[in-house]
Parts: C-alpha cells; structure tokens; sequence
C-alpha cells in the first residue's frame, strides 16, 4: 500500500468511519486511505463486531486511531459515542456510515414472509442510524463547517434486486435521509451524499443469496467492470476532500458504469444460466420459473 | 439458577437471536448445523450469554460451544 500514490487529500482534517469489520470491507479501506491521506481519525463498530471482526489490527494501521464502541441503532451509544470522540479527537470533518445488517438476508426469508421485527432491525441499522449519526453529531457539535458525511449505498435502493430483499428499502430509506438532511446541512457548507457502489465481496455482501453470479452479472454489465472495495475507498477520498465542496444530496454512482448501461449479450447468456440453476432458483423463490430455450 | 431456569433463558436467547421457534430447539442441536446461525449469530449468541448471565466467555471456550446442551453445561458450570 504504501508504494501508491497518495495526495495529502485530507491533510489536517479529522474523522470517523462506522462499520469497517475486516479488510474486506469498504469501511475498513476508507479509514486506511483517509489516514494516508493525512487525516486522522476514529474507528467505530458494534461491539459483536469487534470480537468477530479485526478492528484493532485497523486501528494500528491508522495510526493507532481511537476505538469506539457504539451501537448505531441506539440513541445512547451514539450519543456517548460522539462525546467520546470529541474528547479523544476534537471535532470531526468528516463522517462515514459503512453500516448494514438484515438478519432476514441472512436467514435468507422470501421477501413475502420477511420477520417484521428483523425488518424493523434492517431499516434501523442500515437505513436510520445515518439519521441518528447526524442528529447527535450535531447536538453535540462534532461537525466543523463544510464537513462531508458520505454513506454507502446501493443501486437496489432504486430498482428491484430481487434477492437483496429488505435492505433494498434500507437503502431506499438511507438515500432519502441524505437528501431531507442536505439542505438542513448545507446551512454550514456540510455535505451529505451516498456512494452507490457496484456488488462487492464483504463479509455483508457475501451473505446475499447468489452473490457470486449477481457479482458476475454487474461485472458483465459495467464498461469499466465492477469497482473494488479499494477503488470505492479511493473514490470516497474526494468525497472527503475540499475538491468536492459543492456536491451534497447525491447518490454518487461509483460501478463502472453500470448503472447506465442497457444489456449485452453476455450478460442475458448469463442470465439464463442463472434461472437454470435450480438450486439457487429455489434459494430465490424462482423455481417455478423456466427461461424460454 | 436451577439448571432448568437456564435451560429456559438459553432457549429464549436462541429463539430472538436465530428466529426459530422453541420446539425446533433441542439440548443436541448444532447452532449450525441444525439452528442455522451463521458465524455472526455465534459471536452475538455467545455475547448475549456473557450478557444475560454475567459471565465472560473467552474466545478459545466460545469455541467449544456447538450444541445447546454445551452452552447450558458451560453457563451451569461457571
């Protein structure tokens, strides 16, 4: 890592990042890249994720950066969280929500019989803990003037991505949060916007049912192919910086191009190879459902 | 606790952590194999024990929990 380039982008600035659990994640790779573009900052996640995943090896990388445990589906821990941080820190320019979790996902319940109180748990974890973030961010004053909060979205909050089930509407959700809090922000030049990023390998994003063929399918779809964890982080870098003062309430899509492409022949070919696998088919609720030859 | 209250507790932890419901519960059951959990029900299973019962569980004892029975055997133990 340290032979790339890198460009003082967010020298002397502070922030947090929410969520990184280990190096596969997006989070994780935004809170390296912030450090080596000069910034320092604190690492948050909840504490089960602390146990299951690496963050202390994170936080020796970014410089011995603060450890925060927080819960951000509870208004207390994030409350404490932020006293915590600006105690440790000072007052941040940047905050970034890498956090998602549906159990529903995860116990891979169609779509028609989610468990309410797991979709309740999606849509407060993934989509209104950016909500809270803010708002305790601000009653705590840890936002300096023109910082940048960026969240991690998904082109499902926009179209049907039939298995991401639950937290399509999370994600829904979380890019209306940025937008009702834009103007709200940008009283004191602080920026709000998601990153749409193309389907990558975390810990998250392997828990979706037929990943690995949605992961080739977008990737057939992209002229640029799937982005990376690492490009995504490289990306969130100007988000971060004072090169990008002036964009807030923005789904930034950063996937290649995927999301303005139509279709090509590979990845209808693909596609039918997917139907024809029964047992994701099943997995899916598709069973029924048969590709005409 | 008797042991009967704990087996009671666990089980009510392992029905709001995985969703299944009490009768699929058995003290052999696998967390995996037979409940479902996938390794981050484990971590927050064992978590909730340390919680509900004030109890620490190192990572290397945590290990050696597969089965109900063993987390009941384990939290009656200590």
């Amino acid at each position: 890592m340290s032979e790339k380039a890198h460009y003082g982008l967010l020298k002397g600035k502070k922030g947090i990042v929410f969520g990184p659990l280990d190096e596969s994640s997006i989070g994780w790779q935004i809170a390296v890249h912030a450090y080596r573009e000069g910034a320092s900052i604190a690492i948050s996640n909840v504490a089960a994720a602390m146990r299951f995943g690496n963050t202390d090896e994170l936080s020796a990388l970014c410089g011995n950066a603060p450890v925060i445990v927080c819960d951000a589906s509870k208004n207390d821990d994030v409350d404490s969280c932020f006293k915590e941080l600006k105690e440790k820190v000072g007052k941040v320019d940047f905050i970034v929500h890498s956090i998602g979790m549906s159990q529903n996902i995860r116990k891979q319940l169609p779509y028609e019989e989610l468990n309410y109180e797991w979709f309740m748990k999606t849509l407060d974890v993934s989509g209104l803990s950016l909500h809270r973030l803010v708002s305790y961010a601000l009653k705590n004053d840890v936002l300096n003037d023109g910082a940048s909060v960026l969240a991690l979205s998904y082109i499902a909050s926009q179209r049907n991505y039939w298995t991401y089930s639950d937290m399509g509407d999370a994600k829904s959700l979380l890019e209306s949060i940025v937008r009702s809090y834009g103007p709200r922000l940008a009283r004191r030049g602080i920026r709000i916007n998601t990153i749409s990023q193309s389907p990558t390998y975390t810990k998250a994003g392997s828990g979706i049912p037929g990943f690995e063929k949605m992961y080739e399918y977008s990737d057939l779809m992209s002229p640029l192919g799937n982005a990376s964890a690492v490009e995504c982080a490289e990306y969130a870098m100007t988000v971060l910086s004072d090169l990008s003062r002036k964009v807030t309430m923005q789904n930034l899509f950063h996937d290649g191009g995927y999301s303005s492409m139509g279709a090509t022949i590979p990845m209808i070919k693909l596609a039918h190879e997917v139907l024809n696998d029964q047992e994701l088919a099943t997995r899916v609720g598709l069973e029924d459902f048969k590709p005409s030859a | 606790m008797t042991e009967a209250e704990i087996k009671d507790k666990v089980y009510d932890i392992i029905v709001s952590k995985m969703g299944v419901n009490k009768d699929q519960i058995k003290p052999e059951s696998k967390f995996s194999d037979d409940l479902g959990a996938d390794s981050l029900d484990t971590v927050e299973l064992i978590m909730e024990l340390e919680n509900e019962f004030d109890v620490q569980i190192p990572d290397e004892d945590a290990e050696k929990i597969g089965t109900v029975q063993q987390a009941i055997d384990y939290i009656v133990k200590k």
